[in-house]
């Protein structure tokens, strides 16, 4: 068994799956490991190399031969929090590589399943997000967001908050993976990691949002029906792991949980 | 009255926020629609949900009055003429800003505009359209707004506000006309369906507009729209009949459709009432949602009946499902209910209760079934009978592959099949399955009614234990042989 190691990002397991489906061991005698993995005996560990061509080379066969929908979910396959998500990925690619288009509503094949089951995972979590996502305005009328999400969907959230605020800068910062989509007004939006102290300095500082915040808590105290209350289903519908992010929250007795920072 | 309009903005939020919060409606949902270069916003046709409340609900639309003031006395209704309240109403400008800012900071989805009547019908509904024309065009906000058609303004007006917003919406409030005339005085059947045969007939007129310009894709285009105001709309209030002619502004008229709430348990109405008209409604006024709404006393007034055990939760919560198979499921309504079963079954879902007064339809054989077949088994939705069709085609289907597609075994085992077998031995028969259905069914239920209070099994008020104690049993009690 040969073992091959890629990092977290998209393109990288790219890169991963190319390395390991060209190196003509077969596929059974492969797999793609996060690093840091144990160990295991008798196998073979090799580290993939990231160059944007391999990354090109394997998106262009997917999107080619395969569909544009398919691509789309492996993309977001990618994207999940699994940490053995390449080596599905390679598993489906197989599948989809050897019975073509459609394969991927064959839900009953466990390799067609995973990808189904990572895809649903992160839509919903990226449904969640586009709402419960909370902007706060610093100096100068910049919007800071902090997001927590478990799968890597800020790719996914800054595309939806280009479209929508185009006239807006903004910063959403993934407060995890140390992330960051800046957006400047009436421009694009750029991925920037953020893991660097000036960063670290720059989103702590206090703002005076205080008007519009007390605004809103306001809004939601008074908008719920005493005689309907119903703590579960307000748990159901908005667990209580977004709710440290979201300021209508801020204070209450069960959200004690701090921003990992 | 006295309006007080030198307030705190908190505390005109908060007033007129609490105003609005028996109005169901507060979906963000119909309409997609990309962002534009120099606005703020955009629209998506499932909504987004941004909040949820204490009571559990969503928050996704800003949801106020415009003003608590009324000269209605409707008597089920916070706002009405007669109750002693705090009378207070936003600015065109207050209005704009709150949204405007709760929007950049994605607290909320849009606005829902809603509104007591101050001194007129046609009075209020400018100040909304004011609010309206303010926020589209000053502030170039491109979200979403829902806003209430107010019964009784000019058609002319209607249509301005359509063009603005994004859904609208009329309350029929009471499902019938003895009901409205009970609790409604000022509201009559006919003021309240005029104004939706009007957003209706825009609509239809847009689309049929569409069809002959061959133009795809939404929005008139500029240029092709002539400007049609309130003086040239052809307005015929015997007969309801008005069509707008074209888009004032380059926008499409009511691109979301529109909706309407009933409250349920204020009037002696029952389930079969209301579904048949929330049916009527789909299919004559092609709403695209009606809301039904637990009653809440607010007003001690003896008109208002005292429903034990708080607001008919569970009631709701079945209409609802029952709402679901009327548009999505394609039930009609004589077959969930009839005259003589006029109410839904406490313990089962509507979808159960029918599948087991219909035993002669199934089981149904998942591989072969059509589409329409495999949406009526309980158990299955639109997505897993979507799915098992996609899935069947490259493949024989069991009963492990449907638990990956999603599909409710606890339920859907009774009425299935795979390659003619069923999951478990199982005999076809009502009792039978019903006294299954109901173990699972039953604690959601008892749930929904009793979501606040708990309280200890008793041996003796729960199993019946009523036989007098004897002399043996104390004996056999002091020494433990019992």
């Amino acid at each position: 068994m040969t073992i091959f190691l890629c990092g977290e990002e998209v393109e990288e397991i790219w890169c991963g799956i190319y390395d390991a489906w060209m190196s003509r061991l077969g596929h059974e005698q492969v797999r793609l490991e996060p690093a840091g993995c144990n160990l295991d005996l008798f196998c073979e560990y090799r580290q993939v190399i990231t160059t944007p061509e391999k990354a090109a080379k394997v998106t262009d066969s997917i999107r080619t031969r395969l569909s544009e929908s398919c691509y789309e979910q492996i993309y977001k396959a990618a994207l999940s929090q699994d940490p053995f998500r390449g080596d599905k990925i390679y598993r489906f690619l197989i599948l989809a590589f050897a019975l073509g288009n459609g394969v991927q509503n064959r839900l009953q094949l466990p390799a067609v399943y995973e990808i189904f089951q990572m895809n649903r995972n992160l839509t919903r979590e990226y449904d969640h997000m586009r709402g419960f996502t909370r902007f706060f305005q610093m100096q100068e009328g910049i919007l800071l967001g902090k997001i927590g999400p478990k799968n890597d969907i800020i790719t996914l959230l800054a595309a939806h908050f280009a479209d929508r605020m185009p006239q807006e800068n903004w910063i959403l910062y993934d407060c995890g993976r140390k992330k960051a989509a800046v957006h400047q007004a009436g421009r694009g939006w750029v991925l920037v990691r953020a893991d660097s102290a000036l960063w670290e300095e720059r989103l702590s500082r206090e703002t005076d949002e205080a008007v519009f915040e007390t605004l809103w808590k306001t809004f939601h105290s008074s908008i719920a029906i005493a005689q309907r209350r119903n703590p579960r289903c307000q748990m159901n519908m908005l667990p209580l792991r977004f709710r440290p992010y979201m300021v209508e929250f801020e204070g209450t007795p069960e959200n004690r949980a701090k921003i990992s920072e | 009255m006295l309006l007080q309009e030198t307030m705190e903005l908190q505390e005109k939020l908060r007033i007129l926020s609490d105003a609005a919060k028996y109005d169901v409606a507060c979906t963000s949902s119909g309409v997609t629609r990309g962002g534009k270069k120099d606005g703020l916003g955009n629209t998506f046709a499932s909504g987004i949900c941004h909040s949820f409340s204490a009571d559990g609900r969503c928050i996704s639309l800003l949801k106020i009055l415009f003003t608590n003031q009324c000269i209605q006395d409707c008597k089920y209704c916070i706002n009405r003429r007669s109750n002693d309240v705090v009378r207070t109403a936003f600015t065109p400008e207050e209005v704009c800003t709150l949204t405007m800012e709760f929007y950049r900071r994605n607290y909320i989805e849009g606005l829902f505009l809603s509104s007591g009547i101050l001194h007129s019908p046609n009075y209020t509904m400018e100040l909304i359209y004011q609010t309206l024309y303010r926020l589209r065009n000053e502030c170039h906000f491109n979200g979403y707004i829902h806003v209430k058609a107010i019964p009784g303004a000019d058609a002319g007006l209607v249509e301005q506000v359509g063009f603005l917003a994004d859904r609208m919406s009329v309350n029929l409030e009471l499902p019938t006309a003895a009901g409205l005339a009970a609790l409604a005085p000022g509201k009559t059947r006919e003021k309240i369906l005029a104004p939706m045969r009007q957003v209706q007939r825009g609509i239809a007129a847009q689309n049929v507009r569409y069809l002959e310009s061959g133009e795809k894709g939404y929005g008139l285009r500029q240029g092709t729209s002539s400007r049609i105001g309130m003086a040239n709309s052809v307005s015929h209030p015997g007969r309801n009949v008005w069509l707008p002619e074209s888009g004032r502004t380059g926008r499409n008229f009511v691109p979301a459709g529109q909706s309407t709430q009933m409250i349920v348990g204020a009037t002696p109405e029952n389930d079969y009432q209301m579904i048949r008209v929330a049916e009527a409604l789909y299919q004559n006024y092609d709403l695209k949602r009606v809301f039904y709404s637990a009653f809440v006393r607010i007003n001690d007034d003896s008109a208002l009946p005292v429903l034990a055990g708080g607001p008919p939760l569970l009631r709701e919560h079945r209409l609802y499902q029952a709402d679901w198979l009327l548009r999505f499921y394609g039930f009609r309504a004589e077959e969930l209910l009839s005259e003589k079963k006029p109410n839904f079954n406490v313990l089962l879902d509507p979808k159960c209760d029918w599948a087991l007064r219909h035993l002669e339809q199934f089981p149904v054989e998942i591989n072969r079934a059509d589409y329409h077949t495999l949406l009526r088994v309980p158990g299955l939705g639109v997505n897993s009978a979507r799915r098992i069709v996609a899935a069947r085609r490259g493949a024989v289907l069991n009963f492990a592959d449907l638990k990956k597609l999603g599909v409710v075994l606890k339920r859907a085992l009774y009425f299935i099949t795979c390659s003619g077998r069923t999951m478990y031995p199982i005999r076809l028969d009502e009792n039978y399955i019903t006294s299954q259905l109901i173990g699972t069914e039953h604690q959601k239920s008892w749930e929904l009614e009793h979501h606040a209070s708990y309280r200890q099994l008793s041996l003796f008020d729960d199993y019946h234990i009523a036989a007098p104690v004897t002399s043996a049993d104390r004996e056999s009690v002091r020494t433990g042989t019992l």
